[in-house]
């Protein structure tokens, strides 16, 4: 009998466990919807009931870089709640976002909504995804959220944007679009150049506007590096930038107008084939073999970047002005006189000296609902509300009466939070209270002027701001509405064998770079042109130049 | 009868077995069922399809890694770093056991012993960042020193530099790995018969003729099928390593297979070429091993199977 018991026991406890286990590996991966909620009202009533059932949605920000600041629930998540019966648990990703969209479709570990980047392989990504049934089909249920249908209307979208990831499903919808300016006056100019400190262009008495050409900027890095400064026993380096190389390359429009150029008889070739090209590479060789050029910079992490830059040992930076004035502010509190200004404007390759400077100023971000959604309803009013005005203001300056108040009908923000915010260096106040996290990459179009501008930016950087755009924009911008090639050659029948070739190429320019003589540089160079040419390039090219034939092209393309 | 006496004995080493049956679950669980997937590696892989929905490709994939312009570079540096690590890494574990064998104060043995184990816990991108601090020429103490004692005259750039690639390589995986890999040693140095060690005394043998004749004999059974073993890395020069280490100067040789196979798979999202590629990998690591086991087999009678 006390057998049979212990038999019995024995059954129900592996019973148990096998129950467990099973529970346990029962939820797909989702881990998404609670419940099937009701906060599916109709869109454009945004204002909650308070009997709707909790809905929690998990959506993916597929930024590295990205994060949370030290509370779940923020103030401005709290509202969002409020008003649409809707949590958010936010997943932000750190590291290559690339691998986050091709790792999350491949172990089908899906979020509700993913948000990420609208260029390269990350919107590759999505678009195999959409075309492999990864994602929910939109179109029938768009008319109701109006915030939403704006954002992708075929006008408001870069045509070769729309015609690759937008509107390429025929009556098929699945992405919607953020972050393109609303208008002109919303269009972001980043500021990417080369930047001086002012102390050091003083010391080798060289007027950072007087370096024009590649020759003026070779010469002053010289005389950086020849004047042997040092900086706490370390020797400065005359050229550096941040994390992976970031974005010491963008010299490049000193040799080229954009990736593809006429060839002069009306038809477009990749850059990486022309005698320009070479040219580029070379001058960043003779940087880096005479130690003009930090070569730790491809290779380096971001703390290490940032610890050379905080403690003065680069003297010229390379990136947008935002990053280098947040990289350089506490170095130069306390070495006054020692803050980065514009070098140049350099010349462009192809451009007359007046022409204004030609940027792609288009949205950043696509979001997708994925399959793993329950409730797309909910997931639609959650999107459409931080589209809409009010969502905007919310994300963006935070809530009402609390951070920020109206005065004589413009958003200004409370002294007691700017205050707060401007002296917290490490931005994680801001965070806290909901600003700068993952819903400013949901919030539509980018209308921040037009509603009443970054209310939390301080005087200084703006000031800052203004002066590098007096230098590196004397004729102004010109915003490019033309054709990429490059979106046109992705939709080429080779490319699926061209592409992985094609991903190559900057790797095989920073080998180059570091290649033993010009000639070594040369062949690595070589080497690739010939995969490319095996792997279907004459013919996608071919493709493309019968696709652009008699449409504007993108020639003219500073970094943005 | 056969499967009556086979039971039979297995009950009798029934704890045995028992001592066996995490190890065994643990290599059918993480080691035998993932081996469907391999049919990714002659499948067009899709979202939708999966591993057993995706449409056939035949050998496309395999062509692709062969019609590959660096697919000849990236086995010949697999090949020679991995050769390095072995020939030299396989060496220096022994090495230690013996030394440490031979010492004779307990405190001190275990302290060495406690110090050499602790980088193997450490992971790569610690170690290879406290590389990045130590061996920088601007203000790194390596170099801060050998220019003030006059080793050199200016700082050397250690790393993302062709001329001291292999060295940082090889070296930082002995640094890395030699103390765990020594406890197999110890362990087998700590079996051998005390009475050998007597007898070999009063033969007259001194502490060099003790390790010639007793301690390196003691352990020739486990070196050799640890080698075995280890042979069958060979197409595999270790990921996290190459990753961080293997920079743009050092590509030309510091490129391999298993950096290449995640490129491929996680970044670029070609799931199908990675699990091709990952298989012939695999395929030569197979061919390797049974060849250096029926070589082993020949040459000293210690074989796997």
């Amino acid at each position: 009998m006390k057998k049979k018991q212990s038999k019995f026991s024995r059954l129900v406890l592996a019973a148990a466990l096998m129950t467990t286990a099973l529970a346990g590996c029962s939820d797909n991966g989702g881990g998404n919807s609670e419940g099937s909620g009701n906060a599916n009202a109709p869109a454009g009533d945004n204002g909650g009931t308070g009997t709707e059932k909790a809905v929690t949605l998990k959506i993916l920000h597929n930024w590295n870089g990205s994060g949370p600041g030290d509370v779940d629930m923020t103030p401005i998540a709290e509202a969002i709640r409020e008003k649409t019966g809707i949590t958010v648990q936010f997943d932000y990703t750190k590291g290559s976002e690339t691998e986050k969209v091709n790792t999350i479709f491949a172990t089908q570990d899906l979020p509700d909504i993913y948000t990420g980047p609208a260029w390269g392989g990350e919107l590759d990504g999505i678009v195999k995804a959409a075309k492999e049934d990864q994602l929910v089909d939109l179109s029938e249920k768009l008319a109701s959220y109006p915030n939403l249908s704006k954002a992708i209307a075929k006008e408001n979208v870069p045509p070769a944007l729309y015609d690759k990831a937008i509107g390429a499903f025929g009556d098929q919808q699945y992405l919607l679009y953020q972050n393109q300016p609303a208008t002109d006056k919303d269009a972001m100019d980043w500021l990417y150049g080369f930047y001086v400190r002012k102390d050091i262009a003083q010391k080798v008495g060289v007027d950072p506007q007087s370096v024009k050409t590649k020759d003026d900027l070779y010469n002053f890095l010289k005389k950086i590096k020849d004047a042997k400064l040092t900086e706490n026993g370390m020797p400065v380096m005359p050229l550096g930038g941040f994390s992976n190389g970031w974005a010491v390359g963008i010299g490049n429009t000193m040799f080229y107008g954009s990736d593809y150029q006429d060839k002069g008889d009306g038809t477009l070739e990749h850059t990486f084939f022309t005698k320009a090209y070479e040219d580029y590479t070379l001058y960043y060789r003779k940087l880096i073999e005479e130690g003009l050029l930090d070569p730790e910079t491809f290779t380096q992490t971001d703390p290490i970047a940032k610890e050379k830059i905080n403690q003065g040992r680069i003297a010229v930076l390379a990136a947008h002005f935002p990053a280098i004035y947040d990289a350089t502010k506490e170095y130069a509190k306390s070495h006054p006189g020692s803050d980065f200004v514009a070098v140049g404007p350099l010349e462009r390759a192809g451009a007359e000296p007046n022409r204004p400077v030609d940027l792609g100023i288009q949205g950043n971000n696509v979001t997708v609902i994925t399959k793993a959604c329950k409730n797309v309803d909910a997931a639609l009013k959650l999107l459409e509300f931080l589209a809409s005005d009010e969502g905007f203001l919310l994300v963006h300056y935070g809530v009402e009466g609390v951070h920020w108040e109206r005065v004589d009908g413009k958003p200004v923000a409370k002294k007691e939070f700017f205050d707060k915010f401007a002296a917290d260096t490490t931005g994680k106040e801001k965070k806290n209270a909901g600003i700068g996290i993952g819903f400013e990459s949901l919030t539509g179009q980018d209308r921040t002027n037009t509603l009443g501008g970054d209310i939390w930016a301080d005087q200084e950087r703006i000031a800052a701001m203004d002066n590098a755009r007096k230098i590196l924009r004397p004729n102004g911008i010109k915003v490019i509405s033309a054709y990429n090639a490059g979106d046109v050659i992705a939709k080429s029948p080779q490319w699926e064998t061209l592409k992985p070739s094609m991903d190559r190429i900057g790797d095989v320019w920073k080998e180059a770079v570091f290649a033993k003589s010009d000639d070594a540089a040369l062949k690595v160079i070589n080497a690739l042109r010939d995969q490319m040419n095996k792997t279907g390039y004459p013919e996608a090219i071919q493709y493309v130049n019968e696709n652009l034939k008699g449409k504007e092209v993108v020639k003219l393309q500073m970094a943005n | 009868m056969g499967a009556s006496l086979l039971w039979r004995r297995l009950w009798r080493h029934k704890l045995l077995y028992l001592f066996m049956l995490p190890g065994i679950v643990w290599f059918f669980l993480f080691s035998y069922v993932p081996l469907y997937g391999i049919q990714v590696a002659f499948r067009d892989f899709t979202f939708s399809g999966g591993f057993t929905g995706s449409p056939w490709a035949g050998l496309k994939y395999f062509r692709q890694f062969f019609d590959y312009y660096q697919s000849e570079a990236l086995i010949r540096n697999t090949i020679l770093i991995s050769a390095l690590k072995l020939v030299i890494g396989f060496a220096m574990p022994i090495l230690l056991a013996i030394l440490l064998n031979e010492v004779r104060h307990v405190k001190f043995k275990k302290t060495v012993q406690t110090l050499s184990y602790l980088p193997y816990f450490v992971s790569w991108v610690v170690v290879v960042t406290l590389m990045q601090r130590l061996l920088t020429p601007y203000g790194g103490p390596v170099n801060d020193l050998l220019v003030s004692i006059g080793l050199v005259k200016d700082p050397i750039r250690f790393l993302n530099n062709t001329s001291w690639f292999y060295q940082i390589i090889v070296g930082s995986d002995i640094w890395k790995n030699i103390g765990w890999n020594s406890i197999i040693y110890m362990a087998a140095m700590a079996g051998i018969d005390q009475q050998l060690y007597e007898a070999a005394k009063i033969d007259g043998a001194g502490r060099f003729r003790q390790i010639w004749h007793v301690t390196l004999p003691g352990i020739r059974n486990i070196a050799v099928i640890l080698f075995i073993l280890a042979t069958g890395s060979l197409m595999s020069a270790g990921y996290e390593q190459l990753l961080l280490l293997n920079g743009p100067a050092t590509a030309a040789i510091g490129s391999v297979l298993d950096v290449h196979v995640i490129g491929a798979g996680i970044s670029q999202g070609r799931l199908s070429y990675a699990a091709a590629v990952g298989l012939f990998q695999s395929i030569i690591a197979l061919v390797l091993i049974l060849t250096v086991n029926r070589i082993a087999r020949k040459v000293s009678d210690v074989s796997l199977f």
